[in-house]
């Protein structure tokens, strides 16, 4: 029976949860307009959420791709079809890995800052000082955050593609002698505007949406000390990183039409 | 006046009084905090609120400041009961209250200087030059307009604390409400904080509501205290009234006993059962 009562009090505990996120990221997706009115602070943001997670998106991406080309190569090679290998490494990249590796490089080194960041605002009570000086900390704090993380998140995923193309490019036309005319050319026909960039362009938004959106949610409703901002940051990576695949095979699955 | 226990507020006047909490209870959960509350903050004055920690003093800020809503009761302030106030109304009624926290709460992302400036451009559009002006008056207030570039880790805790209530008297408020404003520091800085709320309520005239379990430095800059415990009044009156009090209440608090009507033990089962059936 206590066994029954705890599953119960998690269920309601997880929806009244979940009720706070909706209520909470409407609010911050009500303050929007902060883009406008307070562009600097989302600029300051920008600088903060994307540039400083450019280093491990570049070298990340230069790795995939240079991986992606050596065993693509190993593949196609056995088929007889080498040369396409530049068309299959940039639909890899541009529909799939791109964004997915790049979402989860971001929730493990932006969502989870924002997360501490956030959280230890609020344990430091700077976030109650602010609603006491009459200043909306969504307003002020989260709005720009998570406009930032949408923000950089498709732009992030882009250079994670162009890196890793160029990673793959390295090997398979550099080390492997793969004609470089085949290569880009295949690349060129065989990649499609609308069925491949901008599908996964908009794998990215939703990604940065839904990783910004939870680390900022879990910043602002950590437990205010030490141990449940640490909570809350394993939170933001282990549920970001989850949602992420998750969504990724829905998206994948309606923009291929198999649903 | 004597010290009486649950006594009615000293003055009932809207006219005289800044804050009037009227038959307010809070509870968190199911734990209640505050208990029927009534008790005044007069305008102009420091007024302490005293009282072991846990008792509800913090709650009672927050619930002034509109932070907590009450499970009943009032809470007017300046003639406006704050539970009642839509979001637009609060912070235009915030605008006009100063808060210094326990630790300063300073923006650790902005230096001194733009700590203190922060209610300024966020609420006014003062040009530069005079913004700057004003924020090295606030500062020199504190004695620490030479800090200004210094960012909030670079200070010690009562600095901080001084920087904060620079922040707190920006925008020139009626009132400043002081959560613990003596607690961790050693006592030059107590001295100095001190003085600095004593000095504000003479020189700006602005009302103060200091919480503080700190008998001594709260009961030197009150003009009235109050002692809270178990969610009501235990005593009030001036400091020099408590100190003579002969409640148990009041004069375990006031002499900092361990043993006394707050007991030392935790409410716990017969001691001699405790341990035989631990050993068995």
């Amino acid at each position: 029976m206590k066994f029954l009562e705890n599953i119960g009090a998690g269920v309601l505990q997880s929806v009244e949860r979940l009720g706070r996120a909706a209520f909470f990221l409407s609010e911050v997706v009500g303050h929007g307009w902060v883009l406008v009115t307070r562009f600097w602070l989302v600029v300051q943001q920008l600088y903060s959420v994307g540039v400083f997670t450019l280093p491990i998106v570049l070298v990340s991406g230069l790795f995939v791709g240079m991986v992606l080309g050596l065993q693509l190569y190993n593949t196609l090679v056995k088929f007889g079809a080498a040369e396409s290998l530049g068309l299959v490494l940039a639909l890899s990249l541009l529909r799939e890995l791109g964004p997915v590796v790049t979402a989860l490089l971001f929730a493990g080194r932006a969502g989870s800052a924002l997360t501490a960041e956030i959280g230890l605002m609020k344990a430091t009570e700077q976030l109650a000082g602010m609603e006491m000086m009459a200043v909306n900390p969504v307003m002020r704090v989260i709005a720009p955050r998570f406009l930032a993380g949408v923000i950089a998140m498709p732009l992030l995923a882009a250079l994670f593609s162009a890196i890793g193309i160029f990673g793959g490019q390295m090997i398979g036309v550099g080390l492997l002698g793969v004609d470089s005319g085949a290569f880009w050319s295949q690349m060129q026909n065989g990649v499609d505007f609308h069925e491949d960039i901008m599908n996964g362009v908009i794998k990215s938004v939703v990604f940065g949406v839904v990783v910004t959106g939870i680390a900022v949610f879990e910043g602002y409703d950590a437990v205010p000390n030490s141990e449940g901002v640490a909570r809350a940051t394993n939170h933001t990576v282990v549920y970001s990183s989850l949602a992420v695949l998750g969504l990724d095979f829905i998206m994948t699955s309606l923009m291929l039409g198999e649903i | 006046m004597s010290v009486l226990q649950n006594a009615a507020p000293m003055n009932r006047n809207n006219n005289g009084n800044l804050v009037d909490i009227r038959d307010v209870s809070f509870k968190y959960s199911t734990r209640t905090i505050l208990d029927n509350l009534t008790l005044s903050i007069p305008r102009g004055k420091v007024t302490a609120i005293m009282g072991g920690s846990g008792c509800g003093k913090t709650s009672l800020l927050n619930l002034i400041g509109g932070r907590l809503r009450p499970s009943q009761g009032q809470v007017l302030v300046d003639g406006l009961n704050v539970p009642d106030l839509n979001i637009k109304e609060l912070y235009e009624l915030r605008k006009r209250m100063g808060m210094l926290f326990q630790h300063g709460a300073l923006l650790t992302d902005l230096s001194v200087f733009e700590n203190v400036a922060f209610p300024i451009r966020e609420h006014t559009r003062l040009p530069e030059a005079v913004l700057r002006n004003v924020v090295l008056m606030k500062l020199q207030t504190v004695g620490l307009r030479g800090a200004r570039d210094l960012m909030p880790w670079e200070l010690s805790g009562g600095m901080a604390r001084r920087v904060a209530l620079a922040r707190a008297i920006v925008l020139e408020p009626m009132m400043i409400m002081y959560d613990e404003p003596f607690t961790g520091l050693d006592p030059i800085s107590m001295g100095v904080i001190a003085k600095l709320i004593r000095e504000l309520n003479q020189v700006l005239g602005i009302t103060s509501i200091v919480v503080s379990h700190d008998v001594a430095e709260a009961s030197l800059i009150s003009d009235y205290a109050y002692l809270l415990g178990d969610g009501r009044i235990l005593g009030q009156g001036t400091p020099t009234e408590l100190q003579q009090s002969t409640s148990p209440h009041v004069r375990q608090f006031m002499d900092g006993l361990p043993d006394g009507p707050v007991p030392y033990t935790y409410p716990a089962r017969n001691y001699l059962d405790d341990l035989l059936e631990k050993g068995a």
